[in-house]
């Protein structure tokens, strides 16, 4: 153990490091966004929807949640392009972790759905709503409140998984440490100071989600 | 002339039969109770009536037009001339009073927001609630509740009111207010069918009263004749019990 820390040779890098995170944020965001929605259309299509469109919504999370997310980037990115369809190492690893996410907010949606007030349902059916605006009014509102704890919890754990986007080269925040540590050779440096942005921007992602939480859901939603 | 017309309707949940060839007749203006041993399938009908139950067999007319349970369309018709209050209101919760009682108006039939607000605040003033527009169902004690639950109900202007034990979650106090309400839809002739088991306000209210049992109307007469001098045996059976309380 006679290790010198030497932050001094890796300090001028350190702007380039942090600035990566902004990229590993956007990649979170992208993709949590883009599973969100294919999370809700397919809870909803897994509560109300027909067999085959059930068959199908339940094929895709099956595939997802049981492959690791590494192999399915992996098939984007290095399978795909036999087949004719190239992808950038960024959209690779924006649309496998969408599909990725999508697949587990679609369980963690179905709950949701699954819990909501049927007698909420039945005066909206009966004053005419039709299924989508029973979705829109009833379901999505008590489903944002109730999941919002779980929700906000993946979110965080996709902030984390933006990592691998590191391994097809993409300089989000891992990828640049990559960058430096080949270049330093400072690896205990340069790690540390990753895994400080990593901490600093979860945190700040926990509290813009829990303000939001706080905003959000108080004072409820309103329509008109 | 016959508003509401079930003919031998028989409707069941899954091997359950509920209603058992019910026939009932409510003419329009005409204020119609309900009354019965729980289970006898009163709520049952007026779940068949808002099409949330389809029946099994038998006819059910609105104005004399037939209802084709299995056409969507039909039973969309139905819903726009029937409207019910429930038991247990069924508010939306994570929306203001007014916003409960503006959203079917505006998102379904969408009217204007502007054009349906001052009939919605007109409503709820008349339900006695002009100063909770912007409280939420959960702030609100059963028996407001229940008059929002009302006040949504008639924002969409329906010709038939049904009305689902709509007194029985609420205090005496509230009770006559929520009932003052209702006699007055019946002076502006308003079709209403009411199940509930305040016998003294049925009484009071209906111009005829079926009594149910076993999924089927009993008797059926003038409140006086029902209540008074019951000619079946089930009907004095069941009069007499309440009646003692």
């Amino acid at each position: 153990m006679d290790y010198t820390l030497q932050y001094g040779q890796i300090w001028p890098y350190v702007p380039y490091i942090v600035s990566g995170a902004w990229l590993s944020l956007q990649i979170a965001f992208l993709a949590f966004c883009g599973g969100l929605l294919i999370g809700t259309v397919c809870a909803a299509i897994k509560t109300f929807g027909g067999r085959l469109t059930r068959w199908l919504v339940n094929a895709y999370v099956v595939f997802f949640m049981n492959t690791p997310q590494l192999v399915q980037i992996f098939f984007l990115y290095f399978a795909l392009p036999d087949i004719g369809i190239l992808l950038s190492s960024y959209m690779a690893v924006l649309v496998g972790m969408t599909l990725n996410a999508g697949a587990y907010l679609t369980e963690i949606q179905r709950a949701g759905f699954e819990s909501r007030r049927q007698s909420e349902m039945e005066a909206a059916e009966v004053l005419g709503f039709t299924r989508l605006q029973q979705i829109r009014y009833v379901i999505l509102p008590h489903v944002a409140k109730v999941l919002f704890p779980p929700l906000s919890n993946h979110y965080i754990l996709m902030t984390l998984g933006t990592s691998m986007a590191a391994i097809f080269g993409v300089e989000e925040l891992t990828g640049r440490a990559f960058n430096v540590n080949a270049e330093t050779f400072r690896s205990l440096e340069v790690f540390s100071v990753v895994a400080v942005v990593y901490v600093a921007a979860t945190l700040f992602a926990s509290v813009v989600l829990a303000f939001f939480g706080r905003v959000a859901f108080r004072t409820k939603m309103r329509i008109v | 002339m016959a508003h509401l017309d079930l003919d031998n309707v028989s409707a069941a949940y899954g091997a359950l039969r509920v209603l058992d060839g019910i026939s009932l007749t409510v003419n329009r203006g005409e204020t119609v109770g309900l009354i019965g041993p729980s289970g006898s399938g009163k709520s049952t009908v007026l779940r068949v009536l808002t099409g949330l139950l389809k029946p099994q067999s038998g006819v059910v007319r609105v104005a004399g037009d037939t209802i084709n349970f299995d056409r969507p369309a039909e039973i969309r018709k139905l819903r726009d001339r029937t409207a019910i209050v429930f038991q247990q209101y069924n508010l939306f919760q994570n929306l203001t009073v007014l916003d409960n009682v503006m959203i079917a108006p505006t998102k379904v039939h969408r009217r204007k927001p502007a054009e349906v607000r001052p009939e919605a605040v007109r409503l709820l003033e008349k339900v006695g609630l002009a100063d909770k527009l912007d409280s939420y169902p959960d702030q609100l004690s059963g028996g407001q509740q229940q008059r929002v639950a009302i006040a949504r109900a008639l924002c969409l202007k329906p010709e038939i009111l049904l009305l689902d034990e709509v007194t029985a979650a609420l205090d005496p106090e509230l009770v006559s207010e929520v009932l003052d309400t209702i006699r007055q839809l019946a002076d502006e002739g308003m079709t209403m069918l009411i199940v509930s088991h305040e016998m003294g306000f049925i009484r009071e209210i209906s111009a005829r009263v079926a009594f149910m049992a076993e999924g089927k109307v009993v008797e059926l007469g003038a409140p006086a004749d029902i209540f008074d001098k019951p000619e079946k045996e089930r009907t004095r059976d069941f009069v007499g019990k309440i009646l003692r309380h």
